[in-house]
């Protein structure tokens, strides 16, 4: 599509600024099972969001089909658009900022020049690995999945941004069955460099998960101490962070509101949005808005500094955008709670009766961000004096989590990334309510 | 759409090399959607959608591929980058398409596209305003509004060639109740195969919001819910989420194929209590999860899946059927050209027994009753699954008693439908979002009022 033509017949239909965010996607799915080639799927996508201001108003429209002939559609929509809004708030196209941070690792060429076939023979291989390593393993999932993402943001006040990002990530899904018992462990690397897809390691990990949880059984109900195993924290934090985001404070449905400079959480608790992290695919020197993005830190030692900001709720809050506006709303990079200084081997040693939850399920309907009320299914282990006894299942874990935040008694060392960009150590609560089987 | 002539050459292209099935989805797609929070319109979205999704498949093994792209070059690049997968040479085969098939049935009487958006504008702020005045405690009120028109064209190798239009929209309302110490929402989110009609034939929009403004002020006043194992009651219409989730996805081809579903290998034996019977059926007339044809163009059907609590049928899409050695029931689904099709479920229940509402009740001494289900997901292979409870009452000497919130449901798929000991006479269905490998469909869930004689329930508080 001419974006010149575009831009030229939104001129000419009163349209005072406009802006293109033009995304080419390829993917590359690799799925193996029993030995056989499961999925293989290959993908070559294109798309096209247009937003224009209109009126005062911010109107936006996307299409798949990109050629001259849709311009009028494009034009006449963004007018449909924003005629219908009444929503008073301030909108903008962006002229850009003064300074990009270079981020230069986000796309690795090498990666994209291993064949398929290589690929392909990666995730057999993982498979098989993992059913030698025991032989209560009934059945190994590998997968390889791949992406090349390219953007172009374009608009009518001159500003011209484009990035490529590529990232992989490799596999297994294991089910384990010792003929009474049947469970389940997942294990995954993700990467833009394919020397880190450790086939071995993944293996171990994936096999461990399944194997260790044979044997579950629910616990009695109560208040037990408990270690938020890093996945597992991660989710939980991935249902919560929208409380970080400006425009939910300023709907008033965030438990943050008013809370800056409060205390809430530990002290051991940091929180911050990197989108400089090496090897993400989130990662990036602008968000969607053209906004230069930035390193922050959002809770300081237990202490809330700062909200995530696009530009139409930074200007109500005559702050400037911190550069987390993505997809017409307000996302976060990568973010994640810094890890501390003990390690979970450590933190399980030191814990007399307990349990680690290694797992949590339907945190998108167990949760409310507008509460922080949860309530979810877990399975991990019990602890006592120090030593892991059994697995453990069918439980629920209840809680508040801004409370869980100030009941932080430990945070360990190993941060991980919770498939993608929300990430967290272990971390170790002085209590929380399970609900077991009596 | 594509000439005739194309969509065989490209059928053709994909069994150059040793596969032997082939086939084409095409989907041109029209979305309209609004949103107003704070009684304001924040946003109105129109999108467009087309793209093209071809599969190659040899037995029950299949390589998908899809692009943006219309053209003749393109298309045929892609069938071939995907016929390498199968390595070999066969001779020439001349696919001849049969004439093209025309859903005719789930027809919407007015096209959301013609009706203006300023008139589906007026739905959001009809609905904002009977949530807002339902009660002073509701202090927010989010309503969502969507249509869509999705053309499909579907061709394969076998000459089948189909066309199916489904116009579907709805609309969703969700309160927040606020009090100085908590805050809670209630949801409820109408939709249905249908145009805008919808809105004036088969809901009333008040009545809708005001419902998602009752549940979240009710919950505004309950007490955490107990924790332990009880009978518990879910109610008809979306409490039919239970099924759904905890029994119907490991009914699925995609999990009982490869044996990871725990009803792998269980036809014709008992899996449910006598009591149940469960129904998938995708030919209800304008009902969320039907349609005319599946996602691989064969048309839709109603499936027993559980007689009278014995196993009867899995639902299968066709290349399943090859790899199970059972009968196809034409459940391939898919959200979009940017998923291959496999066995999903359309609109899918718990049939009507016998006892009334009251019955149910007055015959639990002690339990949960669980009016509306939220959200939950299972593990297909181990049966777990898990739902919160977005309304809740206890029941007490046979009595409806106070609310309470934040209790969740646990337990495995084969042990609740073992331990169903009434069933309702009073069938509803609700609209859902099923999210599953071949993305995110509509489907109906629904069921009379059940009582489950033992479940866990999760809640912040000791049982008493």
């Amino acid at each position: 599509m001419n974006f010149e033509k575009l831009f030229e017949r939104a001129k000419e239909k009163n349209i005072e600024d406009i802006q293109v965010h033009y995304v080419a996607d390829t993917k590359l799915d690799i799925e193996v099972l029993k030995g056989e080639l499961e999925n293989y799927t290959i993908a070559d996508t294109k798309g096209l969001s247009v937003k224009g201001i209109f009126d005062g108003k911010m109107g936006t429209v996307s299409t798949e089909v990109i050629n001259d002939d849709v311009i009028d559609f494009i034009v006449d929509s963004v007018i449909a658009s924003a005629n219908n809004i009444d929503s008073e708030d301030e909108v903008f196209i962006y002229g850009g900022d003064s300074i990009y941070q270079d981020v230069d690792d986000l796309y690795n060429k090498e990666l994209e020049e291993v064949d398929a076939k290589t690929k392909i023979d990666l995730a057999f291989d993982l498979e098989k690995e993992t059913l030698k390593l025991d032989e209560k393993i009934k059945m190994v999932q590998a997968f390889y999945s791949e992406v090349k993402h390219q953007v172009r943001i374009l608009n009518s006040k001159g500003l011209d941004l484009s990035k490529v990002v590529n990232s992989a990530t490799a596999g297994v899904y294991v089910i384990a069955s010792d003929g009474k018992d049947q469970r389940t462990g997942i294990e995954y690397v993700q990467s833009n460099v394919y020397e880190d897809f450790d086939i071995e390691n993944i293996a171990k990990e994936g096999a461990k998960r399944a194997v260790d949880a044979l044997g579950a059984k629910s616990i009695k109900s109560g208040d037990y101490e408990v270690i938020l195993e890093n996945k597992a924290s991660a989710s939980l934090l991935a249902a919560h962070v929208s409380m970080f985001s400006a425009e939910s404070v300023q709907k008033d449905v965030s438990l943050l509101k008013g809370k800056i400079g409060e205390k809430i959480s530990k002290e051991l608790i940091s929180i911050v949005d990197d989108p400089f992290m090496k090897k993400s695919p989130r990662s990036g020197s602008f968000d969607d808005e053209g906004v230069a993005t930035k390193y922050k830190e959002l809770v300081s030692s237990g202490k809330l500094t700062g909200y995530l900001y696009n530009l139409k709720t930074a200007k109500k809050d005559e702050v400037g955008s911190t550069g987390n506006g993505f997809r017409n709303g307000i996302s976060p990079t990568n973010f994640y709670i810094q890890p501390g200084k003990t390690s979970f081997d450590l933190s399980v040693q030191s814990m007399k009766k307990g349990l680690i939850i290694s797992d949590l399920q339907g945190t998108h309907s167990g949760t409310s961000s507008v509460s922080g009320d949860f309530s979810l299914q877990a399975s991990g282990y019990l602890v006592e004096e120090g030593k892991i006894v059994r697995p453990i299942s069918l439980i629920t874990v209840a809680g508040n989590y801004l409370e869980v935040l100030q009941d932080v008694t430990e945070v360990c060392n190993d941060l991980k990334m919770n498939f993608g960009y929300i990430g967290s150590p272990s971390i170790k609560i002085k209590a929380l309510a399970i609900a077991g089987d009596e | 759409m594509l000439e005739r002539k194309l969509i065989t050459k490209v059928l053709e292209e994909a069994l150059t090399t040793n596969a032997d099935f082939s086939e084409i989805f095409i989907e041109d797609r029209s979305q309209a959607s609004a949103s107003m929070l704070s009684s304001k319109v924040e946003r109105v979205h129109n999108s467009r959608t087309f793209g093209i999704g071809i599969r190659v498949a040899k037995g029950f093994h299949s390589v998908y591929g899809y692009t943006n792209s219309n053209t003749e070059e393109d298309l045929l690049k892609l069938a071939n980058d995907l016929a390498q997968s199968f390595p070999g040479s066969q001779e020439k085969k001349n696919i001849v398409l049969g004439e093209l098939k025309v859903g005719t049935s789930h027809k919407s009487r007015i096209l959301p596209s013609t009706v203006e958006m300023k008139d589906k504008i007026t739905l959001l702020k009809r609905a904002d305003k009977a949530a807002r005045e339902y009660s002073e405690v509701i202090n927010q009120v989010m309503v969502n509004y969507q249509d869509y028109e999705q053309k499909v064209w579907i061709a394969n190798s076998e000459g089948n060639y189909v066309h199916d239009v489904r116009v579907r929209t709805r609309i969703a309302i969700g309160s927040v109740a606020a009090n100085e110490k908590s805050k809670q929402q209630g949801f409820n989110g109408p939709g249905g195969t249908h145009g805008f009609e919808f809105y004036t034939e088969m809901i009333n929009v008040e009545e809708e919001a005001k419902e998602a403004s009752r549940i979240a002020t009710v919950m505004l006043t309950a007490d955490h819910a107990p924790s332990g194992k009880m009978p518990v009651v879910i109610d008809n219409g979306f409490g039919g989420v239970i099924f759904h989730e905890a029994c119907g996805h490991s009914l699925e081809a995609t999990s009982v194929a490869p044996g990871m579903s725990v009803f792998s290998g269980k036809k014709g034996e008992k899996i449910a209590s006598p009591l149940v019977t469960a129904i998938d059926d995708g030919t209800i007339e304008n009902a969320w999860g039907s349609a005319n044809f599946d996602d691989e163009g064969h048309p839709q059907k109603r499936r027993v899946l559980i007689k009278d609590g014995v196993l009867n049928s899995y639902m299968i899409d066709k290349l399943n059927a090859i790899r199970m050695n059972d009968e196809m029931t034409n459940s391939g689904r898919r959200e979009s050209y940017r998923y291959a099709p496999t066995s999903r479920m359309t609109n899918t229940y718990i049939d009507n027994g016998e006892s009334t509402f009251d019955e149910i009740i007055s015959a639990t001494e002690y339990g949960l009753y669980a009016k509306k289900m939220g959200g939950g997901s299972v593990n297909p292979a181990t049966g777990d699954f898990n739902f919160s409870v977005s309304e809740a009452y206890l029941i007490r000497d046979g009595k409806i008693a106070e609310p309470v919130k934040g209790a969740t449901l646990i337990g495995t798929g084969a042990d609740a439908l073992l331990k169903v000991d009434m069933v309702g006479n009073n069938l509803l269905t609700a609209q859902g979002m099923c999210g599953s490998a071949s993305g995110s469909i509509p489907t109906d869930v629904g069921q009379p009022t059940i009582r489950v004689s033992e479940i866990t329930v999760g809640g912040r508080k000791a049982a008493n």
